[in-house]
C-alpha cells in the first residue's frame, strides 16, 4: 500500500496544502511519496522534506508554473510508473484543473473535498459533506484498487520536521500543453487594510442585506477596535474590495478573535478562518454551518446584536 | 325703452358674415384639435371596459359641479376654482343663450325672449359671475405668483431627460398665459359693456352693476357718446375674435383640462392601484408592460392630458418629500410630452420637442424614478382629475422587469421567492415555527376544518420582531375562542409586493398556488394580519379564482371586542398615536376599526398630523423594502420623517401600527431618527394582548 | 466559428425531498450568462443547456432557457450519481454537439464536488481550465483568467474547443421573469437515454448530521445579554 502526493507550488514556494496532505497520508500509515513537478524540482523538494515523507520524486518539466496538461500527463505517468494505491491532491484551483480529469480517464476511485480518511480493513473510507455542509457522509470505493482523493485545505495541520527521504526522479514525456500560463495579475488592493494582520476581525456576510448597512458595521468595528472583513458574496456584489474577503478565494486569517455576523459558513469561507483563536458566530439560522466551527454562537438577528454592541462600546 | 340690446349694433352685413365665418373657423379648429386628441388616445394599446356607466356619469356630475375632489386638502383653492369655473360657465352659457336667441329662436321660431325682465336678470347674472371669475383668477394669480406653495413650484427632484429640460420654464409661461388670457377675456368683456353704457347710457343697464359703474365713470371723465361708441366697436372685435381664438385653442393648451379633466374623472377605475390588471394569456416579451408610449391604455393617455399641474400628488408623495428621484406629477408631465411629441397635436404640427412614432418611454423616464415609487397611492388618492399614476408606474415596472433592469438585491429577492416561496429564503417548513413557542397547538387548516383561515404572511411568520406580534394575536384569538388554523408550510408569499414590483408572472404563479392550497381547505373566512396580503387576497385573488371573505385583524379584533367575545381587563391609559398603513387605509378604506379598537382599550388617541387618506407611507411598499436606498443623500427616510411627526405631537407613549412591514420600518426609524427612548412602537395586537392580560 | 456551447446543471437527492428546495445551481447561472454574452457579442451561435437527471432537472434547465439558451438536452438518469458518472453521461452528448466551448459551474452549492467539468474534459481529452473569471475569445484559442486562492489571477491561454469551469462573480446573470420561464416550456428539451456509466467512483456508506462543533457554546438570552457576553469574551480573548 502506498500513497502518492502531488506537491503544489506557486512562484517557487510550496503551498501549505502539500504539507497538510502529508499529515493526511499519515492517517493511512503507508509508504508516502511526494511528487514535485517543476522546472526546478530541487528547490521545491527541499521544502517538502518533512517528517512522514519517505520519498521525493522529482519530475523536471519545461513549464515554470502550473499548467493543466503538464500535471495531467506527469501524474498519469507517475501513477503508471509507481502504482500507488492512494493519490492525494489538494482540493484547490490547481487540483480542480486536472485531478477529476485524470480520475475519469483512468477510471479509478475518486472523491473531492475530503476532510477525514481512514482504513477500514482493506477499504479506504473518506468523509466529505453534502448539502451545503449540513450533512456529512462516509464514502468508500468498492471495486477500486486505486483511489484519487482531493483533500480540503486546512483539514490537517501541515507536517513539519525532517524526513529521512529517498530521492528519485521520473523522466516524464510531456507532449504539449493546451492551457498555457501567460502571466500573473495581482489583485489591486488600493492600499487597503491587511486583514491577515488583525488581531480582531468583525466579519459580515449576506445577512447584512443592503450595501448601505455596511456603514453601520464599519462603525461598529471601529468602536470595538476590530477590522472589518467580509465573505465572498459581498465582494461579488462589488460592495467591498477583495482585499477584505475572508475565504478560499480571499485571505486566510487567524486572528485572536473572529466575530462573524450574518455569515452562514460556506465551506470556502470556513477554510479561510476556522483556525482563528476564538470564533463567535451570530446567525438567525440555528443550523448554519458556521456554528460547527464556532466556539461561541448565538441564534439572533445581527442587527439587534450590533445595536446592543454599539451601546456597550 | 325695452331692456335689450342689439348684438350686432353698428356692424355692416359683410362684417356679420365675417363674424360667422370666424365662428365656423374657430369651431372647426376646435373640433380638429379634439379629434386629434381622440386619435392619439386610440393609438394606445388595448382597451378598458368601462362598466357602471350610470355611476360614472353621476360621479362626473358630482365632482364637476360640487368640485368635491378639487376642494380636498385646500378648500380655499377649491373656492377659487369654483368662482372661476362658475364664472366661466355662466358667461359661456350667456353666450350660448344669446346665440340661441339670435341664430335660432328669433329667425326660425320668431320667438324673442331676450328683453325685459329676462334681459335685466341675464345682465345681472353675467355681471356677478363675471366678477366671480375675476376674483377667482386674482386668487390664483396671488397663489402662483406670491404665495408660491411647494406644490405649485416646478422644482424637480430629478433632472428630466434631455429633450424635456426646458419644460419647467415652458410650463410656468403657459400657466401665466392661460391665467392672463382668461383675465383678458373678462376685462375686454366688462369694458365692452362699459363702453356701450358710456355711449348709450340706457337706464335699465343699472341691472348690470359693474358695467354700469364703470360706464358712469367713463361718462364722468367725458369719455362718452361717439368716443365710447368707437371704443366699443373696436373692443367688440377684440373681445370677439380673442374669444373665438381662445375657444379654438382649447385642445392645444392648458385649457384642455376643461375637457380632459372630467373625462379623467369619468374613466377612473375605482379599484385603480388596489386591483392591478393581469397579463393577457400568452403575452410575449414585447407585450409586457409600458415600454413604449403607445403601449399605454387609451385612458392612461387621456390621464396624461387631464393633469392641470396642481401639484397635489407632488406634495403628497413620500418619495418626493425625501429626495428620491421621483415626482408623480413630473412623471405624468414627462409622459405627456412624449405622447404629444410622438402622436399628438405637437407631432402633427411639427413643434419641438418631437419624439419618434413608437417612442420608448423607458430611458426618457429613468429606471431609478420608477423604482423609487412606494406604490402608496397618495398620488392617486388626491388627484382631482382621476389620474392613475400607480397603475402607470406599475406597468412601466413590468417592462423594466421583463428587460431585467432592476437592482441586484431585488433580483435576488425575486429569485429567492421563486425558489423558497418566501422573501426570506427560509425553508418552507419553518413557516410555522413561531407557533411552536405557544402553549397550545395551532390547527393545520389543511387537515382540519376551522372557522377562520389565518393567512399569516412572510414578515409575520419569519421576522423575529414580528413573530412576537403574531404570537400575541394567536393568544388573543385563542382567548376569544376563535376557531382558527394556519396553512403552515403550504403558505406562499401572497404576492402583493411581487405584483407591485412588476414581476407579474411570478405573482400569478404564487396566486395560483395559494388559491389552490386555500381552496382545498374548509373554512368560513380568511383572516390576515398583514395589510399587503389583505389587499391582494381580497381584491386580486378573485382574478385567479379565489373569492373569499377576507378580513384584516383589526376588523376581527373589533368584532370580537364589540361582541363581547374578547373581554378587556384594563383601560390602558397610554397616550398613543396611530399610523394608517397604506394598503389598509388608502387602498382599502379601513380607517376606523383600528381606531375603534384603540379607543375600546381606553387609550388616548392623538391623531398624526397627516392621517387617514393623507398618511405618509413608511417607505417599504412597492417592493422598496427589497431594494437599495434611492433617497436623497441628505434627506431623512420617510419613516424617520414620520417618527419626527409623532414625536412633535408631544408626550406620546406608543406609536401604534397595524402592519408587519411598519413594525420593521418604524422600529428601525425610531433608532435611526435619534428618538430612541422618546417613544416606543407597539403593534395593535400587542396592545390588545396587554389589555387582556394585565389585571 | 464561435457558437455552440454546452453547459450543464447537476441534480442530486439523498435527503428526504420534503426537506429540499430545488433551484438552478448558482454557478450555473453565471455560466449560462457568460455563454449568452459570448454568443450575443459574436452575433451568431447557439447556447445549449445539458443536464443529467430526472424530470425535476428540467425546471432548472427552463431557467437557463428563459435566460436565453436556445435548447436543452437532458440525459435521463435517476438516483445519486457521482460526478464522474455524470461526466460519462454527458460525454456522449457533448461530443455529438461539437461545441466550441463547454462551460460548467466550478461546483454545485450542495455537493461541492467541483469535479464534473474536469472529468468531462478528461473523458473527451479536451483542454480545460478551472475557476475562470474572465474570457476573451481569439482564433482557435481563448485567453482566460483563472482565479487562484487569495485572489491572485493566473492568465492562461487555452486552445479551443475547451472545457471551462466558471466561477461566480464573472458577470451579473440576467433575470428571467417567470413569464419567460413559463414560455421557455415551448423551447425544446430533448431527452436522451443514459449510456454506460461504469462503476461509480465512490459510494456513500452513510449520511449523517455532523456533530455540532465541539463545544460551540450557545449564548442565550435577549440581544442585550448576548451582546454583553460577546463583549466579555472579546475582552478576555484579546487580553
Amino acid at each position: 500500500m502506498s500513497v502518492l502526493i502531488v506537491a503544489e507550488h506557486l512562484r517557487g514556494q510550496v503551498r501549505p496544502i502539500t504539507l497538510e496532505l502529508v499529515s493526511a497520508a499519515k492517517e493511512l500509515g503507508e509508504k508516502t511519496a511526494v511528487a514535485v513537478i517543476a522546472k526546478d524540482p530541487a528547490s521545491i523538494a527541499d521544502q517538502v522534506d518533512v517528517e512522514g515523507v519517505n520519498e521525493i520524486v522529482s519530475v523536471k518539466v519545461e513549464q515554470e508554473e502550473f499548467e493543466n496538461d503538464v500535471y495531467l500527463q506527469a501524474v498519469e505517468q507517475l501513477i503508471s510508473d509507481r502504482s500507488p494505491d492512494v493519490i492525494l491532491v489538494g482540493f484547490t484551483v490547481n487540483g480542480m484543473g486536472y485531478a477529476p480529469a485524470l480520475a475519469a480517464k483512468l477510471g479509478i476511485g475518486f472523491a473531492s473535498d475530503v476532510f477525514a480518511l481512514r482504513r477500514d480493513g482493506d477499504d479506504l473510507v473518506a468523509e466529505r459533506s453534502f448539502y451545503g455542509s449540513k450533512v456529512n457522509a462516509e464514502i468508500d470505493f468498492p471495486g477500486h484498487d486505486r483511489v484519487l482523493l482531493m483533500i480540503r485545505p486546512t483539514s490537517w495541520q501541515p507536517a513539519e520536521g525532517d524526513g529521512a527521504t529517498v530521492e528519485a526522479e521520473l523522466e516524464a514525456d510531456i507532449s504539449g500543453s493546451r492551457a498555457r500560463h501567460a502571466d500573473f495579475q495581482e489583485v489591486a488592493s488600493g492600499g487597503d487594510v491587511d486583514i491577515t494582520a488583525a488581531d480582531f476581525l468583525l466579519s459580515v456576510g449576506r445577512g447584512v442585506g443592503e450595501k448601505e448597512n455596511l456603514g453601520q458595521f464599519e462603525g461598529l468595528a471601529d468602536k470595538m477596535g476590530a477590522t472589518l472583513s467580509v465573505s465572498r458574496p459581498l465582494v461579488d456584489q462589488g460592495w467591498m474590495p477583495n482585499s477584505r474577503q475572508v475565504g478560499q478565494s480571499g485571505k486566510t486569517v487567524k486572528p485572536k478573535v473572529y466575530l462573524a455576523l450574518g455569515i452562514s459558513g460556506a465551506v470556502q469561507h470556513l477554510a479561510g478562518m476556522k483556525t482563528s483563536g476564538t470564533i463567535i458566530a451570530v446567525n438567525t439560522d440555528p443550523e448554519a454551518a458556521i456554528f460547527n466551527v464556532a466556539h461561541y454562537g448565538a441564534v439572533a438577528d445581527l442587527f439587534e446584536i450590533a445595536e446592543e454592541l454599539e451601546k456597550l462600546y | 325703452m325695452t331692456a335689450t340690446r342689439d348684438t350686432f349694433a353698428g356692424l355692416e352685413t359683410w362684417q356679420i358674415v365675417l363674424w360667422y365665418s370666424l365662428i365656423v373657423l374657430s369651431v372647426a379648429i376646435f373640433v380638429y384639435g379634439v379629434l386629434r386628441l381622440f386619435l392619439k388616445y386610440r393609438r394606445g394599446r388595448g382597451h378598458e371596459k368601462l362598466g357602471n356607466r350610470r355611476e360614472r356619469a353621476i360621479r362626473v356630475g358630482k365632482v364637476v359641479f360640487t368640485h368635491a375632489w378639487i376642494r380636498r386638502r385646500d378648500p380655499m383653492a377649491g373656492l377659487g376654482h369654483l368662482l372661476v369655473f362658475y364664472g366661466f360657465m355662466v358667461l359661456f352659457a350667456g353666450t350660448a343663450i344669446l346665440a340661441f336667441q339670435d341664430d335660432f329662436a328669433n329667425p326660425v321660431l320668431s320667438f324673442d325672449f331676450w328683453h325685459g325682465w329676462f334681459y335685466k336678470l341675464y345682465s345681472l347674472f353675467l355681471d356677478v359671475f363675471g366678477v366671480a371669475l375675476v376674483v377667482g383668477l386674482a386668487y390664483f394669480a396671488v397663489k402662483r405668483g406670491i404665495v408660491r406653495p411647494f406644490r405649485l413650484r416646478y422644482w424637480r427632484p430629478a433632472e428630466p431627460a434631455e429633450p424635456l429640460r426646458d419644460q419647467p420654464r415652458r410650463y410656468e409661461l403657459g400657466d401665466w398665459v392661460f391665467l392672463g388670457s382668461l383675465f383678458f377675456l373678462a376685462l375686454t368683456g366688462f369694458l365692452l359693456e362699459s363702453f356701450r353704457i358710456a355711449a348709450d347710457n340706457p337706464s335699465f343697464e343699472v341691472w348690470a352693476p359693474v358695467g354700469w359703474a364703470i360706464g358712469q365713470g367713463f361718462r364722468a371723465i367725458g369719455f362718452e357718446d361717439g368716443a365710447a361708441a368707437d371704443a366699443r366697436a373696436v373692443d367688440w372685435w377684440v373681445h370677439g375674435v380673442f374669444a373665438l381664438f381662445w375657444v379654438s385653442s382649447i385642445p392645444f393648451t392648458k385649457a384642455v383640462h376643461m375637457l380632459a379633466g372630467p373625462a379623467g374623472v369619468a374613466v377612473k377605475d375605482d379599484r385603480a392601484g388596489n386591483r392591478l390588471a393581469p397579463l393577457p394569456a400568452g403575452a410575449k416579451a414585447a407585450d409586457v408592460g409600458y415600454a413604449f408610449i403607445d403601449s399605454l391604455l387609451p385612458k392612461h393617455l387621456l390621464d396624461l392630458d387631464a393633469c392641470t399641474k396642481c401639484g397635489k400628488c407632488h406634495a403628497a408623495c413620500p418619495a418626493t418629500a425625501t429626495g428620491y428621484p421621483l415626482s408623480p406629477r413630473d412623471l405624468v408631465l414627462d409622459l405627456r410630452e412624449v405622447a404629444e411629441g410622438s402622436m399628438g397635436n405637437r407631432a402633427a404640427l411639427g413643434i419641438a420637442p418631437e419624439f419618434p412614432e413608437h417612442a420608448q418611454i423607458l430611458g426618457t423616464i429613468k429606471s431609478e424614478t420608477l423604482w423609487s415609487c412606494m406604490q402608496c397611492m397618495a398620488c392617486v388618492e388626491i388627484c382631482p382629475v382621476g389620474i392613475e399614476h400607480v397603475p402607470i408606474i406599475n406597468e412601466m415596472r413590468r417592462a423594466l422587469v421583463e428587460k431585467g433592469d432592476m437592482d441586484g438585491q431585488l433580483q435576488q429577492t425575486l429569485e429567492t421567492i421563486y425558489t423558497s416561496g418566501n422573501s426570506f429564503g427560509e425553508a418552507k417548513r419553518k413557516r410555522g415555527r413561531w407557533a411552536k413557542d405557544l402553549d397550545f397547538e395551532v390547527k393545520d387548516i389543511r387537515k382540519s376544518p376551522a372557522e377562520v383561515l389565518w393567512f399569516v404572511g412572510d414578515y409575520a411568520s419569519f421576522d423575529p420582531r414580528n413573530q412576537k406580534v403574531t404570537q400575541s394575536l394567536a393568544r388573543i384569538l385563542r382567548r376569544a375562542g376563535v376557531d382558527f388554523g394556519i396553512l403552515y408550510d403550504g403558505e406562499r408569499t401572497a404576492g402583493n409586493d411581487v405584483r407591485r414590483v412588476g414581476e407579474e408572472g411570478l405573482y400569478a404563479d404564487l396566486a395560483e398556488e395559494n388559491v389552490a392550497t386555500i381552496s382545498g381547505c374548509s373554512f368560513d373566512r380568511i383572516l390576515t394580519s398583514d395589510p399587503h396580503s389583505f389587499n391582494t387576497l381580497k381584491n386580486e385573488y378573485p382574478q385567479f379564482g379565489g373569492e373569499w371573505d377576507v378580513m384584516h385583524h383589526s376588523q376581527l379584533l373589533l368584532e370580537l371586542i364589540e361582541s363581547g367575545r374578547l373581554k378587556l381587563n384594563k383601560g390602558l391609559g397610554y397616550r398613543i398615536t396611530y399610523h394608517d398603513p397604506c394598503t389598509l387605509g388608502r387602498y382599502n378604506g379601513v380607517y376606523d376599526p383600528p381606531r375603534q379598537v384603540l379607543e375600546a382599550l381606553g387609550a388616548e388617541l392623538v391623531e398624526m398630523p397627516r392621517n387617514r387618506d393623507n398618511a405618509l407611507c413608511c417607505g417599504a411598499g412597492g417592493g422598496r423594502i427589497w431594494m437599495k436606498e434611492l433617497k436623497g443623500e441628505d434627506s431623512p427616510r420617510p419613516s424617520e420623517l414620520r417618527i419626527d411627526e409623532a414625536v412633535e405631537l408631544g408626550g406620546i407613549d406608543y406609536f401604534v401600527v397595524a402592519c408587519p412591514k411598519d413594525v420593521t420600518m418604524y422600529e428601525d426609524a425610531i433608532k435611526t431618527s435619534g428618538h430612541q427612548g422618546e417613544l416606543e412602537l407597539r403593534e395593535l395586537s400587542e396592545l390588545v394582548w396587554e389589555s387582556i392580560t394585565v389585571a | 466559428m464561435l457558437g455552440d456551447e454546452v453547459e450543464f446543471t447537476d441534480d442530486e437527492r439523498d435527503v428526504d425531498p420534503d426537506y429540499l428546495d430545488f433551484a438552478l445551481n448558482e454557478w450555473d447561472t453565471y455560466a449560462t450568462e457568460e455563454a449568452l454574452r459570448l454568443v450575443e457579442a459574436a452575433g451568431s451561435g447557439e447556447v445549449v443547456v445539458v443536464s443529467v437527471g430526472d424530470e425535476d432537472a428540467e425546471d432548472a434547465m427552463r431557467r437557463c432557457l428563459a435566460m436565453g439558451a436556445d435548447r436543452g438536452i437532458r440525459v435521463e438518469a435517476e438516483g445519486r450519481l457521482d460526478p464522474i458518472q455524470v461526466a460519462r453521461a454527458l460525454a456522449e452528448v457533448v461530443q455529438s454537439e461539437s461545441a466550441d466551448l463547454v462551460f460548467a459551474g466550478v461546483q454545485s452549492s450542495d455537493s461541492v464536488q467541483a469535479a464534473t467539468g474536469g472529468a468531462l474534459a478528461g473523458l473527451l481529452d479536451m483542454p480545460s481550465v478551472a475557476v475562470v473569471t474572465k474570457i476573451e475569445l481569439g482564433d482557435g484559442k481563448a485567453t482566460v483568467n483563472r482565479e487562484l486562492e487569495g485572489g491572485l489571477v493566473d492568465v492562461v491561454e487555452v486552445d479551443t474547443p475547451a472545457v471551462l469551469t466558471i466561477q461566480t462573480g464573472i458577470n451579473e446573470p440576467r433575470y428571467a421573469t417567470l413569464r419567460a420561464i413559463k414560455q421557455a416550456e415551448e423551447k425544446e428539451i430533448e431527452v436522451r437515454p443514459v449510456g454506460d456509466l461504469d462503476e461509480p467512483a465512490s459510494r456513500v456508506r452513510k449520511m449523517f448530521v455532523p456533530p455540532k462543533g465541539e463545544g460551540a457554546e450557545m449564548l442565550n438570552g435577549g440581544a442585550a445579554e448576548v451582546a454583553q457576553r460577546i463583549q466579555e469574551i472579546v475582552q478576555e480573548k484579546l487580553a
